[in-house]
């Protein structure tokens, strides 16, 4: 580091104020965490099952396709 | 955001159907024009275009005192309606003069609990994503 590094270190100090709290009150990331855990979307095995179910009942008996559909 | 919640949910429950409207009105007109099935369009989508978005809508308010009783999963709420509306399509069915297809009469008995299947399934993951995203229940 030269003078002039030194000056500009000097004045970027004098310029940007000390802050007043550097450290959070309280660590931020489990609740960033437990948000992004939260919106992912978790699809339990028995409504696979259910699904899988559903479509067998459409493959087997095409004309419930239309009756589903008249009350959706 | 507290204020409002039985409009939010009605908005909540109209949603789905009203965008599934599409995907059915679609179906019809395949059916219609596609394979040329004596279908009369205008008579059989009297009861998914009109009532059945509002009958959800309706069914998703009712939810918000339920829940508050009673936590009820959102998929098994959901999975009840065929109950009413299934009945509802066929009275309104013959109401409005609509000949049901011989081919579906053949399985209607069977599409109660096909309904109830996929109710569950689009009540618990669309109507409860759009509940969460409003904040209700």
């Amino acid at each position: 580091m030269n003078d002039a590094d030194d000056r500009v270190c000097d004045l970027l100090k004098r310029a940007v104020g000390p802050v007043g709290q550097p450290e959070l009150r309280r660590d931020l990331w489990p609740r960033m965490q437990a948000r992004l855990e939260g919106t992912r979307l978790r699809v339990p095995w028995w409504d696979w099952v259910l699904a899988a179910l559903l479509a067998l009942c459409f493959l087997l008996a095409p004309g419930a396709i239309p009756a589903v559909l008249y009350q959706l | 955001m507290s204020r409002h919640i039985y409009l939010r949910a009605y908005m909540a429950g109209v949603t789905v159907p009203s965008a599934l409207m599409l995907l059915i009105l679609l179906a019809f007109c395949v059916v219609r024009f596609g394979f040329q099935f004596p279908l009369p369009i205008e008579r059989a989508l009297v009861f998914p275009m009109a009532l059945v978005p509002n009958l959800w809508g309706l069914w998703n308010m009712l939810y918000v005192p339920v829940n508050r009783r009673a936590r009820i999963p959102i998929g098994l709420y959901g999975a009840v309606v065929p109950l009413f509306v299934g009945p509802l399509a066929y009275f309104s069915a013959r109401a409005f003069g609509f000949e049901i297809p011989p081919f579906v009469m053949a399985v209607l008995p069977f599409a109660l609990v096909i309904a109830a299947m996929a109710y569950y399934l689009v009540w618990k993951y669309l109507v409860g994503f759009f509940n969460e995203l409003l904040e209700i229940g």
